[in-house]
């Protein structure tokens, strides 16, 4: 009895997650995109991936960053797997830091955020610039990087609270089962 | 007793430390990495499964967008539109007269375009325009996908073009969807010529460039220092990808490489990629005489 619950709390999470996860793309690869900020696009992907993580911890949060690299992979990525490594390694990371957040204090998620999006970034540059010799750092950090970071900083103001309500409420209707299973 | 510890096994068995599962997906993904990198085979199979979920949403999510844009601008018209037309109806007079001109001259253009055989050569190219609904979902590189597919005839390296040059090729293909890499793209180089003199040249996208709005060419063989700034450069003959012919821009800057046998430089190009909402892909591909 309790295996099948679980399994169906599980089950409920991992649509819940993917519904997000989807949504989250499309809007980063459409409306998003302005061009007051430099025409960079929000990084959702990494938002989502964050404050899944911070919230249900480790395995939630290396699975999340997974899906959700694996989505950048698929439609833009040359090869597969480069973003999954990268947003999974950031989603386990950030688990670290799972014991020490509570729903109440915004300020440490946003600035997790800012920081993880900077060294995103700084490994896009390594990996996909710096190997085939353009070393402009400077000028990659100003008119790539920190604008998404930035951008990405703004959006996730929004986002972030919306994403903790809804897991709150996933988390409310977990324990009404528990409830009434007991 | 059997029942109140089938649960508690089910509970320790579904424990996996994440440094295990951590260490199984890094082994994944670089396995996925290194069958990726070369062989579009496996990728192929994710992008059909995953176009299916996603560009549906991003297909709705654009007309939401289009259509919010549309109500804001719609306010802001009115006004414009009443003063517009006033002016509109003075240029109408000067135009009528202006129009009686041009249709003569036009003749006369055609007449010399077809003395001359100049006929543009991608005006007889079959195309079909399509609508671009999603840019790229990071910030490194340009790419694009729109909204036609394998359904509406669209094959992998067909060459997209705006009403002003050309625009990249399209480089992934679903039923309903493809990818299309712009020209000025920091992975794209293509094999170009100065139209005037037939030199060939590497055109090469430049993501440090691009914000001046350029994009650079390099090994360009002059040796008799004929080809000067405000030249045009169109894709050439030898070109893989590219039909031959298409205007990617002009000459902005020019100088000697240490070698003192090449040239490089930068170009300004014809496309503007900023507002590109709608492209044409060109129906045709390139016979190469490979092994394709």
């Amino acid at each position: 009895m309790l295996m099948k619950r679980m399994i169906k709390v599980v089950s409920r999470r991992v649509l819940f997650t993917l519904l997000l996860i989807v949504i989250c793309f499309a809007l980063q690869t459409s409306v998003l995109r302005l061009s007051f900020f430099g025409n960079v696009s929000p990084n959702l992907m990494l938002v989502l991936t964050v404050s899944l993580a911070l919230m249900r911890g480790e395995i939630p949060g290396l699975l999340t960053g997974f899906f959700c690299g694996l989505c950048v992979d698929v439609f833009y990525g040359d090869m597969i797997g480069f973003y999954a490594m990268i947003l999974m390694y950031i989603g386990f990371l950030c688990a670290r830091f799972h014991k020490m957040f509570f729903p109440e204090n915004m300020m440490m998620p946003l600035s997790m955020i800012f920081v993880t999006d900077l060294i995103y970034g700084l490994v896009c540059f390594v990996f996909l610039f710096a190997l085939r010799a353009r070393w402009n750092l400077p000028h990659y950090l100003f008119r790539v990087m920190l604008p998404e970071a930035l951008y990405t900083l703004m959006v996730s103001v929004l986002l972030y609270p919306l994403v903790l309500r809804l897991n709150g409420w996933l988390e409310d209707l977990e324990q009404k089962g528990a409830r009434k299973f007991v | 007793m059997m029942q109140t510890e089938l649960p508690v096994k089910g509970e320790e068995r579904f424990k996996i430390p994440g440094k295990y599962l951590l260490f199984l997906l890094t082994l994944l993904c670089a396995g996925l990495m290194i069958l990726t990198f070369r062989s579009s085979f496996l990728s192929g199979v994710f992008r059909t499964v995953g176009s299916f979920l996603v560009t549906p949403f991003q297909n709705g999510l654009n007309q939401v967008a289009v259509w919010i844009s549309d109500q804001a601008d719609r306010l802001d018209d009115i006004e414009r539109l009443q003063e517009e037309n006033r002016l509109l109806q003075e240029q109408v007079q000067s135009l009528t007269t202006d129009i009686t001109n041009l249709q003569q001259d036009r003749y006369e253009l055609e007449q010399l375009r077809t003395l001359y055989a100049l006929d543009a050569q991608y005006e007889q190219y079959n195309k079909t325009g399509a609508r671009i609904i999603a840019k790229d979902a990071g910030n490194w590189f340009h790419s694009f996908i729109i909204n036609k597919g394998s359904q509406d005839g669209i094959m992998v390296d067909m060459n997209v073009i705006s009403g002003a040059g050309l625009v990249g090729r399209v480089v992934e293909c679903g039923t309903n969807w493809s990818r299309v890499q712009a020209v000025i793209s920091d992975n794209t180089s293509i094999s170009g010529m100065v139209l005037s003199t037939a030199d060939n040249l590497i055109v090469d996208g430049d993501l440090e460039l691009y914000e001046q709005g350029l994009i650079r060419f390099s090994k360009l063989v002059d040796n008799a220092g004929k080809v000067k700034m405000g030249e045009k450069i169109v894709t050439s003959n030898v070109s893989d990808k590219y039909l031959p012919g298409i205007l990617i821009g002009y000459i902005t800057e020019i100088s000697d490489d240490a070698n003192n046998l090449t040239k490089s430089g930068t170009l300004t190009p014809v496309v503007d990629f900023e507002h590109l909402e709608t492209v044409l892909v060109i129906l045709e591909r390139k016979q190469s005489g490979g092994d394709e």
